[in-house]
């Protein structure tokens, strides 16, 4: 059993590690998870079928051809997309999706289905102090993975569940992604325009996010909890709970007030101008968030605009509110004329809160995130070299860089069953021929476009 | 029962939502956490919205929420005095969190050198929109802009619209979250016999890192060039928010399309072995017919009914729901997720209680967002009086020196 040293006795590098997370995620919260505490120093071991497709993972099950992912590319959608749209001979190590938050870890294959990976599953929670899933919770009730099943292996287990509403209530097994969460807790109307439907917006995942670091920041304090008491447990985390706390404020305005939270779009509380505004350029925006009276005089004066300044209506941050659609109409008629990024600097210098509206071409091309040396510029074996994105924060005195690639599928199944589980090569061997290990899919379980 | 960060202390030096929210997050779940504010009181205590719509630094809906749990004194850090005994705070801190602007904790001889000097245990967690480096350190940021320029604002919305924010304050929750983490993988790092931390974190940064689309669509454009754009209305085929008889759902049927179609009874459509996934990228007549039927299917229901009977197939659909609808949704209520916290200026009403749900150190019961300065005397006087030289004799002088 992963038994970590007492507090003070060994010094670490990174903050986690000697900390083995097994992992059996799916699309964007549970792998943000396990990206952030690999990112720390744990060894973070993904188990992953190769007798079937997962799906929702490396997107074996749907190999996007090129000329289908270039299209959808040029209208901006969330797609699997390849480097240069190939999928090359093995798709499911190169897609952007999994790519985007899967470095620093290992793969090793099992199908927990079925009674062998099962029991493979099994031996690695034993060595493990932490698993996390986030999958419908009948799935893993169906595989007798609970927590009640876990502890009997080891009973120092730390296991995260993430649903989408929780191991129980009515909508215990309703399938989502985080857009359907966010409509559900009231983040959907809330960020709609203020003068259309709610169909009119593009769908956002901000419930994934939000829960991916509290998943994280959990699991490093039940981490801490079990080294001081020798105990694990079970943390229960649906994603739609994890994103409440961020829309407290409407919440208690209807339980202190009464208040329905109506579509906001961009308008804010007390704050006008508060916006988005065109500039010089297609589809080029500065946001502006203006709360005083001396910054929307220095605001004016940078848009050499004494009209706005001078008009009536405008005088108070009372009457800027009252008329902010009024007031926005015309800010934009000046704000038209400006390059994005030079009325960006000119405000900021004149005191104004602003900002270019980015892209990721943009963000890509940033001063301020070159400057931080932010990206990570990795080569992924069959892949190639890019930029990726970099961490959420960084440490004085910790490493801040931790760049190995993301594991292939299966890629260190060996390595994790002789050495850690305690196969013999032998035993090994049996399942790689009957295709339930190895390191890549077992023959005809990915279907191609041509297929 | 034991906390889950029962033995943590934690100073919160924060103002409006990330810093205070890292600190909540802390105290919620067990940790000794002193708010210190200055004598005017957080910014968030003049932001609503407030009880009555009435403005009172003691009813602001967002201060509240973000401070359940703390106990609150009084400190003004530009005076001698007040770093004085802000130094005599941190001695006893396993982590502070603060957002000043970079330098100004320096300024005030309250930087990480000064503060860990004699204590190298010490985490400080400094939050700002821009980091503490680099040609933007200098500049203000605020939620929308710091959406715009690190997150996936651009996105947001409709494709013949300008781009919207996402709701409230997100890009603020969620780097007061990674916060949070940050000052507890630093924690857990002193646990292991290693020093302390200074932790830089920018909001940009935090939203050109968030899982919200951003890392996501970055690896996109710097694997093929191309970045997100906003999508048109019905861009998605039987996919996205589509209107009920009584309001709207938020659908995913492309990711069943033979499910949804026999739902909706237009088994007809199917071909021998189903649908064809190519039928559904070219544009046409079937697509319109599919899209028609749809509709028609839909506005024949309630929305409930609708999310219902598509989840009984394993159509993934949920509700797009307003505060209220959330309030009385009988699935939270169920799980008690709401908690009632009282407050002599409000009485008891309803927050947003726990996120997560613990088996060893379930959290306990929240307490209220303290007053402004409520706890000075106790946290300055009866638990430091002695190592700082004061009694409760000095509060009216500290007090019109404009300190507490």
């Amino acid at each position: 059993m992963a038994a970590p040293p007492p507090p003070g006795n060994t010094p670490r590098r990174l903050p986690l590690e000697g900390v083995r997370v097994a992992t059996i995620t799916v699309f964007w919260a549970g792998p943000h998870v396990t990206q952030l505490l690999a990112e720390w120093g744990a060894d973070v071991v993904r188990v992953e079928p190769i007798n079937v497709v997962q799906p929702g993972t490396r997107f074996a099950e749907h190999v996007a051809a090129p000329e289908q992912a270039r299209e959808l590319a040029e209208q901006g959608q969330i797609f699997v997309y390849y480097p240069d749209f190939e999928p090359g001979d093995e798709p499911w190590n190169r897609n952007s999706e999994f790519n985007a938050h899967s470095r620093n870890q290992r793969s090793m294959a099992a199908d927990v289905m079925q009674p062998e990976g099962r029991e493979a599953f099994l031996r690695l929670i034993e060595q493990s102090d932490v698993f996390i899933e986030n999958n419908v919770p009948e799935t893993i009730e169906r595989a007798n993975l609970t927590y009640e099943a876990l502890r009997e292996v080891n009973p120092r287990i730390i296991v995260l569940r993430m649903p989408a509403y929780g191991l129980d209530g009515p909508y215990k097994n309703y399938r989502a992604w985080g857009t359907h969460v966010e409509g559900m807790i009231g983040h959907h109307l809330i960020r709609s325009y203020p003068d259309e439907t709610p169909d009119r917006m593009s769908p956002a995942f901000t419930a994934d996010a939000l829960s991916g670091v509290t998943g994280a920041f959990a699991v490093v304090a039940a981490l801490r909890h079990r080294d001081r008491t020798g105990r694990g447990q079970q943390i229960e985390m649906p994603l739609a709970e994890a994103y409440l706390p961020a829309l407290g404020e409407y919440i208690l305005d209807y339980t202190m007030n009464g208040r329905i939270t109506p579509q906001l779009g961009n308008r804010h509380a007390a704050h006008a101008p508060h916006g988005v505004y065109p500039t010089a350029g297609e589809d080029r925006w500065i946001a502006i968030d203006v709360g005083s009276d001396e910054e929307f005089a220095a605001l004016c004066g940078v848009l050499e605009a004494p009209a706005l300044a001078s008009d009536e209506r405008f005088q108070t941050s009372q009457g800027r509110w009252m008329e902010s659609e009024a007031l926005d109409a015309e800010l934009g008629a000046y704000t038209r004329a400006h390059d994005r990024h030079e009325l960006f600097h000119a405000l900021q210098r004149a005191g104004v809160t602003a900002a270019p509206v980015h892209d990721e071409l943009d963000a890509l091309a940033s001063e301020q995130l070159a400057a931080r040396e932010w990206f990570e510029e990795t080569e992924y074996p069959g892949v190639g070299t890019h930029r990726y994105p970099g961490l959420l924060f960084r440490m004085a005195h910790t490493p801040n860089r931790a760049p190995a690639p993301p594991p292939r599928l299966g890629e260190h199944s060996r390595d994790i069953y002789l050495e850690l589980l305690g196969y013999s090569a032998g035993e090994y061997e049996a399942l790689a021929a009957r295709g339930l290990v190895g390191e890549t899919y077992a023959p005809g379980v990915v279907q191609w476009p041509s297929d | 029962m034991a906390q889950l960060l029962e033995g943590m202390r934690v100073l919160d030096l924060g103002r409006n939502v990330a810093a205070p929210f890292a600190a909540k997050l802390l105290a919620d779940y067990g940790a000794d956490v002193i708010k210190v504010e200055h004598p005017a009181g957080d910014p968030a205590r003049r932001v609503g919205p407030f009880l009555h719509d009435e403005p009172n630094p003691e009813t602001s809906a967002l201060f509240l929420h973000l401070n359940t749990n703390k106990r609150g004194a009084t400190l003004d850090l530009a005076t001698p005095e007040g770093q004085r005994i802000l130094r005599r705070l941190a001695a006893d801190a396993d982590a502070i969190v603060e957002d000043f602007a970079p330098g100004q904790l320096e300024a005030w001889g309250l930087g990480y050198e000064a503060l860990a000097a004699d204590h190298p245990e010490l985490v400080l967690a400094s939050i700002t929109p821009f980091g503490q480096s680099g040609p933007y350190r200098d500049y203000r940021g605020s939620e929308i802009t710091l959406q715009a320029m690190g997150g996936s604002l651009h996105s947001n919305g409709s494709a013949a619209r300008y781009p919207v924010k996402l709701g409230g304050h997100a890009a603020h929750y969620y780097a007061g979250t990674a916060a949070a983490l940050a000052v507890m993988l630093a924690c857990y790092r002193v646990d292991a016999g290693e020093r302390g931390d200074w932790i830089d974190l920018a909001v940009y940064e935090t939203q050109a890192g968030s899982m919200d689309r951003r890392r996501y669509f970055l690896t996109v454009a710097a694997y093929t060039g191309y970045p997100a754009r906003r999508q048109s209305p019905g861009s998605h085929v039987i996919s996205g928010v589509r209107p009920t008889r009584d309001g709207y759902v938020n659908v995913a049927g492309m990711h069943r399309p033979d499910a949804l179609l026999r739902l909706i009874g237009r088994e007809d459509l199917l071909g021998p072995e189903g649908i064809e996934r190519s039928a559904f990228t070219e544009p046409g007549a079937f697509l319109d017919e599919v899209e028609t039927s749809f509709l028609a299917w839909l506005l024949q229901r309630g929305k409930r009914e609708v999310v219902a009977e598509m989840q009984d197939r394993r159509i993934l659909a949920g509700l797009l729901q307003t505060t209220e609808d959330l309030l009385q949704d009988e699935h939270y209520r169920s799980r008690g997720v709401w908690e009632t916290v009282d407050h002599p200026e409000t009485g008891p009403i309803e927050y947003p209680g726990r996120q997560l749900v613990l088996s060893e150190t379930p959290k306990a019961p929240a307490r209220r967002a303290p007053l402004l300065s409520e706890h000075t005397a106790e946290v300055l006087v009866d638990e430091l009086g002695a190592d700082l030289g004061l009694t409760r004799a000095d509060l009216p002088r500290l007090r019109a020196e404009g300190v507490v």
